[in-house]
């Protein structure tokens, strides 16, 4: 039977750690390959790092700060943000990564996606929605957050798997940082139009809200951030938690 | 003890080489299928498709045959494992044949299998050694041996059960990825590791 995952999301910048609230007011939290081994031994499924690194240079040491994690790290390592073409994605492959993410650059040019499942397979390729609310439905918008587009995120994720996407992440906009809970109608409905799995992103405060988008959010997995960092919970207390209520999740010692 | 990897042009294999590497291990990336055979231990990873796997393996072919017919141990990993067989629903090409059977893709509506899966009827004594019950999958394809006296222990996906792992004497297959499967995958590569030198 598969497991439902834990992941977690470490926001890397010029080769650190950071943690904004709504995609804003960074800080920061510690060393990328530090944290990433340290959260596998917790328990962690996967580690997901994402580059919100503003200039060419800062995003060239994240490639060296996979290479780094991948000699030590045995779960699966994504690598997102700044990842413009399938050339882009081989690199990201060949430095360490097990998939690669795809946001903007998804948005501005959908080929990319056919490209890099073409070459390296739809296992390996994650396509990233930031999604916001916008009445009854929920608007995709890019630039970590900044760009609004007229696309709708549940048609928008069905094309991204159609394009050969094995696997959504889906970021509630509207709640990343908040704290307040998933939004669950967002994962929800796109986990209802596509037929790869969802990773529900935005909004965990506690090992409750993980819980409660894994029962009734339809999601996958789900991605945690902040509350790690902050120490308000665990891996291990949000798996305890899941395993409780009946969840199939992987146990470790 | 040299400890062959098998390049087949698959990309990642840094995660692996650091689940192998162990004390008294001369670990060995080699692109050519002929040389990949002078080694103690041979390893087959798995990421990529069939078909350009298996060109890559043709020059080869016979050779890599011989050598695990003649005792060479061998772990197939994921696409490695499937190289096992007679050939792929996935793709032209033939795989080294050593364990009879062709592979098939899933039958689920999810494909590919991305995630940790549960291992049942674990029958080996490699997966008792790393206690390895959840492993990492990424996978639209599995094993069909002709006869399933080989397999060692099955995972589900939706409802079809696969193969999560064969064993051929010192030839062993498994579908998911140890090197990715935490300190128990770990724990896995290198009990085989120690098996083949003991």
């Amino acid at each position: 039977m598969l497991t439902r995952r834990l992941i977690v999301c470490l926001d890397v910048k010029g080769g650190r750690v950071v943690k904004g609230v709504q995609f804003e007011s960074l800080r920061d939290v510690g060393d990328p390959v530090a944290l990433a081994t340290r959260y596998e031994a917790e328990g962690a499924d996967e580690v997901v790092f994402l580059d919100i690194s503003a200039s060419a240079e800062e995003r060239a040491t994240l490639l060296d700060v996979a290479r780094r994690t991948a000699e030590r790290l045995f779960v699966p390592l994504t690598i997102g943000g700044g990842i413009r073409t399938a050339d882009d994605v081989a690199r990201a492959l060949r430095a360490g990564a097990d998939k690669v993410s795809l946001n903007t650059a998804a948005v501005e040019r959908p080929e990319v996606l056919n490209e890099a499942a073409d070459r390296f397979g739809a296992q390996c390729v994650v396509a990233s929605i930031d999604a916001k609310r916008d009445g009854a439905r929920w608007r995709v918008y890019t630039r970590g957050g900044r760009d609004r587009t007229d696309l709708d995120a549940v048609a928008w994720a069905r094309e991204c798997v159609r394009r050969g996407a094995g696997e959504i992440l889906l970021t509630s906009i509207d709640r990343d940082g908040a704290r307040t809970g998933y939004d669950l109608e967002l994962t929800s409905a796109v986990a209802a139009a596509v037929s790869v799995p969802v990773v529900a992103s935005g909004g965990a405060g506690s090992a409750t809200h993980v819980r409660d988008v894994l029962r009734h959010g339809g999601a996958d997995a789900a991605l945690v951030a902040g509350i790690l960092h902050d120490g308000e919970t665990t891996v291990r207390d949000i798996k305890a938690l899941l395993a409780d209520d009946g969840i199939p999740v992987r146990k470790t010692a | 003890m040299r400890v062959t990897v098998f390049d087949y042009g698959a990309g990642n294999l840094h995660s692996l080489v650091k689940a192998l590497s162990m004390p008294g291990v001369e670990i060995a990336v080699e692109p050519d299928p002929v040389r990949a055979t002078d080694t103690d231990v041979l390893v087959l990873p798995g990421v990529g498709a069939f078909g350009a796997a298996a060109a890559r393996l043709a020059p080869g072919r016979s050779a890599m045959r011989e050598a695990l017919a003649a005792g060479l141990p061998c772990l197939g990993i994921c696409l490695g494992m499937q190289l096992l067989f007679d050939g792929s629903d996935e793709g032209s090409g033939a795989g080294l044949g050593v364990i009879p059977g062709t592979v098939r893709r899933l039958a689920g509506e999810r494909v590919p299998q991305i995630g940790w899966n549960t291992l049942e009827d674990r029958c080996d004594p490699l997966l008792a050694a790393s206690a390895l019950d959840v492993a990492y999958y990424a996978n639209g394809y599995v094993c069909r041996p002709n006869d399933l006296g080989v397999v060692r222990a099955w995972s589900t996906h939706e409802h079809e059960r696969f193969p999560a792992m064969v064993r051929a004497g010192k030839v062993v297959g498994v579908q998911f990825h140890p090197e990715k499967s935490s300190q128990r995958g770990v724990a896995f590569a290198r009990a085989f590791l120690e098996e083949a030198r003991s």
